[in-house]
C-alpha cells in the first residue's frame, strides 16, 4: 500500500487501525534496524521500535505531507534513539566512551561477528564515535541515504552532514589501522 | 608497517554484523504495537453531562438525597415486618395451606404436628373436628416408632 493511500485511510476513523497495521508492516524492519545499530541491544532495540511508533500513532494525524512519510519516521527513531542513549549516559553517569565500550562489548559477544576481525575493528571503530557523527556514519555508510534526506532527517544542514560524515570515516580509518598494527 | 585501512576498498555491508532477531518476530512486532496503542475515548452509554450544569449546591443536594434515599430503602427492605414473603403468606388462608400441606405430598412429621399444635391449640379442633378422647384413641391404635424398627 503506497504511502498517500495509508494516510487517506488513517484519518477515518472506521480504517484508522486497519492503516497504521499496514504502515508497521511497511517500516518496521527499517525502523528496527535503524535503531540497533545504534543501540546493538535487540532488547532495547525492540523496545524503542514500538515506541517509535506508538509516537507515530499520536502525531501521525498531524503530520504535514511536505516530508515524506519515511524521513519524518525516521527522525522519529533517531530522536528517540539519541534520547534513549542520552538517558543511558546520564542514569548511570557514565563518560561517552563508556557507553562506547558497553555496546562493543555486546557486539563483540555476538556471535555473527565471531572470527571476523576486521569487522570487529570496525565495529569498535563506529561505536567509539559520539552518537550524533554515529547516526551519520549509520546513515550515510550502511543505508546510503542521500545527504538531503539526511538533513531532513537529522534537521542538519548537508554542508555540516559531509564534514561529519569524512570525518567519520578519517577516525574509523585510523583506528582500524592502528588496532591492526597492534 | 601495515597497509592503512580504507573504507572504500573493505567490502561493504547492508548493516553491520549483528545478529538477526528472534524467528517470527517482525510477524509478531504489529500486534505488539497495536496493543499498545492508545484506545479511543469511547461514547458513553448514559450521558450524565448535564449533571454538570447545574450549580454545585444543588449537585451536593441531589447526592445527598441519593445516599440518604439509599439508606432508608435498605433500612425498609430489610425489615421483617415488611417481608414480601410474609406478606404474602398471611393473606393465604390457613385452610388452604393446611389442603396444601396434606395434599402437596409434603412430608409432614409427628413432631411438625406436635409443634403446631402447641403453638396454636385450637387449629387440631378446627381442622379434624374430634374430640380429645377420640383423639387420644386414634393416637393410642398407632404404633410406635420404635415398634416399627423392631
Amino acid at each position: 500500500m503506497e504511502d498517500h493511500e495509508i494516510l487517506a485511510k488513517f484519518q477515518h476513523p472506521a480504517s484508522r487501525n486497519l492503516a497504521f497495521n499496514q504502515l508497521v508492516r511497511k517500516y518496521q524492519s527499517k525502523v528496527y534496524w535503524h535503531v540497533r545499530k545504534m543501540v546493538v541491544d535487540h532488547d532495547d532495540a525492540d523496545d524503542l521500535t514500538q515506541d517509535v511508533f506508538v509516537k507515530v500513532w499520536k502525531h501521525l494525524e498531524n503530520f504535514r505531507q511536505d516530508a515524506q512519510l519515511f524521513t519524518w519516521i525516521y527522525r522519529i527513531a533517531t530522536n528517540e534513539c539519541l534520547s534513549f542513549l542520552s538517558s543511558k549516559r546520564r542514569k548511570f553517569l557514565l563518560p561517552l566512551n563508556d557507553v562506547g565500550a558497553e555496546l562493543a562489548a555486546k557486539i563483540e559477544a555476538d556471535p555473527a561477528v565471531a572470527g571476523d576481525e576486521v569487522e570487529l575493528k570496525l565495529q569498535r571503530a563506529i561505536l567509539r564515535l559520539p552518537d550524533k557523527q554515529r547516526l551519520v556514519f549509520n546513515l550515510r555508510y550502511y543505508d546510503e541515504m542521500p545527504y538531503e534526506q539526511m538533513a531532513e532527517v537529522t534537521g542538519t544542514s548537508v554542508g555540516a552532514l559531509k564534514a561529519s560524515y569524512h570525518h567519520a570515516v578519517k577516525k574509523v580509518e585510523e583506528y582500524v589501522t592502528q588496532h591492526s598494527l597492534e | 608497517m601495515n597497509k592503512p585501512f580504507k573504507l572504500d576498498e573493505h567490502p561493504r555491508r547492508p548493516r553491520p554484523l549483528l545478529s538477526e532477531p528472534p524467528a517470527g518476530y517482525f510477524d509478531q512486532l504489529p500486534t505488539r504495537v497495536m496493543a499498545r496503542l492508545p484506545r479511543a475515548e469511547q461514547p458513553a452509554i448514559t450521558s450524565w453531562s448535564w449533571l454538570l450544569q447545574l450549580p454545585a449546591s444543588l449537585r451536593t443536594g441531589l447526592a445527598t438525597m441519593l445516599v440518604m434515599g439509599g439508606f432508608a430503602a435498605s433500612f425498609w427492605w430489610s425489615n421483617p415486618a415488611h417481608s414480601a414473603t410474609t406478606a404474602s403468606l398471611d393473606s393465604v388462608p390457613q385452610t388452604q395451606l393446611v389442603n396444601y400441606l396434606l395434599n402437596s405430598g409434603a412430608r409432614v412429621e409427628s413432631t411438625d404436628l406436635a409443634v403446631l399444635a402447641a403453638a396454636h391449640p385450637e387449629l387440631p379442633g378446627t381442622f379434624l373436628h374430634a374430640s380429645d378422647e377420640e383423639l387420644t384413641d386414634a393416637l393410642d391404635a398407632q404404633p410406635a416408632d420404635e415398634s416399627v424398627y423392631f
